[in-house]
């Protein structure tokens, strides 16, 4: 217990930051990773050391998918509510990011939650998580092949709609 | 690759995920070809707003309070699934408390007097703030974790002298979270957890004697909102982080 609490407990924002970007709502996101964490502790024997955030982002990744699964027969498309994105509310985000105007910061977000899942989640992980390719993979389950592709093409999504598209420099 | 764009391979190059080798004949292109040089530019500016615009997200108080409260029960009945867990070093040893609370009621009458007169900044209010900023530590929030009024009011039955009112406030956007029982003012008080949005409301109530009514007064220490009211002879405190504006309307549905 005490050696979860000391390794796991911790990563709580990263769980729920990147389950925040996979299942948008706020109280969903929340009910992940109270599941993440359960599941976490129940397999907490099976976590063989080193970092536990590839481990700990891998079961918040698969509940995420699972729940947006068992959620897909009643919405059918996960909405995006700007509300709930546009401004950070509890003020207690980076400070580092005041650099940037709360517009920006809406039209990037909004821009990050029409890529496909797989895409976003791969710029979540990469920028958000600073995570390598090869935890990518090992979260994702996906080739290191398929890791690079899928930043690059989400990367160059992101640049289209955020304006920045080949060959007109912003 | 020397007459080929990079493009695809700009952004793993960026990330410095490329074979050194790769990464060596791609910097040698960018120097002769202008094209692939702006498209790496454009690809640095993306890599550095989608780092500097997307935001690490902060997990709500009520979600680690959750997230405790669950574990503790999985550890809880089923010690033999782990090792022993260390319970809460503060764990309140309860015949000791029923021999307190038998000298509590015997001289509350004498305590309702003197305690009559605590106004806003009385230690009291201090010992309240102190026991919320406690409870939000690991594992303090709450020794009884549920949502049901009809679990939460019968476990403190048998704890305390008096049965703390507990309604449901859940459509009003104020879920319970739980009980706890803590030692404020020198007695021991029911607590009733009740959360708002990310915020964690603690609800201190413990019996005060029959008069002397008073309405909720407000006031604010360290940044946190506090509410003091008498009712029905129970002395109440409830305390949050949440806004006073809330906060007041909090206490006006608990009443």
């Amino acid at each position: 217990m005490e050696s979860f609490e000391r390794t796991v407990m911790p990563l709580l924002d990263d769980a729920y930051t990147l389950a925040r970007h996979l299942v948008h709502d706020e109280h969903d996101a929340q009910d992940v990773v109270q599941e993440v964490y359960l599941r976490a502790w129940r397999h907490y024997a099976s976590f063989r050391g080193g970092d536990a955030r590839p481990w700990l982002l891998t079961i918040v990744r698969n509940c995420c998918y699972t729940m947006r699964r068992s959620t897909r027969a009643s919405r059918d498309t996960i909405e995006y509510v700007d509300e709930e994105h546009g401004v950070p509310s509890g003020g207690q985000q980076s400070a580092d990011a005041g650099a940037l105007a709360d517009s920006n910061r809406a039209e990037l977000r909004r821009a990050l939650d029409q890529l496909a899942p797989e895409f976003r989640e791969a710029i979540v992980l990469r920028e958000l998580q600073d995570l390598s390719y090869k935890e990518i993979a090992r979260v994702t389950g996906a080739p290191i092949g398929t890791v690079m592709s899928r930043l690059a093409r989400a990367r160059r999504q992101l640049q289209q709609a955020l304006g920045l598209g080949a060959g007109e420099k912003s | 690759m020397n007459s080929a764009h990079v493009g695809e391979q700009l952004s793993a190059y960026v990330d410095g995920e490329l074979p050194p080798d790769v990464a060596l004949e791609i910097a040698d292109h960018l120097t002769s070809c202008a094209e692939c040089a702006r498209d790496y530019e454009t690809m640095l500016t993306t890599v550095r707003l989608a780092r500097e615009g997307l935001v690490r997200e902060h997990a709500p108080d009520v979600l680690r309070a959750r997230i405790r409260a669950s574990l503790r029960e999985e550890t809880g009945p089923t010690v033999a699934r782990v090792a022993p867990s260390p319970r809460r070093a503060w764990r309140i040893p309860w015949n000791v408390v029923a021999a307190a609370l038998m000298i509590a009621v015997v001289s509350s009458g004498l305590t309702i007097v003197a305690g009559n007169r605590r106004a806003s900044d009385s230690p009291v209010a201090q010992e309240v703030l102190a026991s919320h900023i406690r409870s939000l530590m690991p594992e303090h929030l709450t020794d009884v974790r549920s949502n049901d009024t009809h679990n939460v009011k019968p476990w403190f039955n048998g704890r305390l002298d008096f049965s703390p009112t507990v309604p449901r406030l859940e459509e009003q956007g104020f879920p319970l979270l739980g009980g706890r029982v803590d030692y404020v003012n020198g007695r021991s008080v029911a607590v009733v957890v009740y959360g708002r949005r990310q915020h964690v409301i603690n609800v201190f109530s413990w019996p005060a004697g029959p008069d002397g009514a008073t309405a909720p007064s407000p006031q604010t220490k360290n940044g946190y909102n506090l509410e003091h009211w008498r009712q029905d002879g129970v002395e109440h405190w409830a305390v949050s982080d949440l806004n006073s504006a809330e906060l007041r309307q909090f206490v006006s549905l608990l009443r």
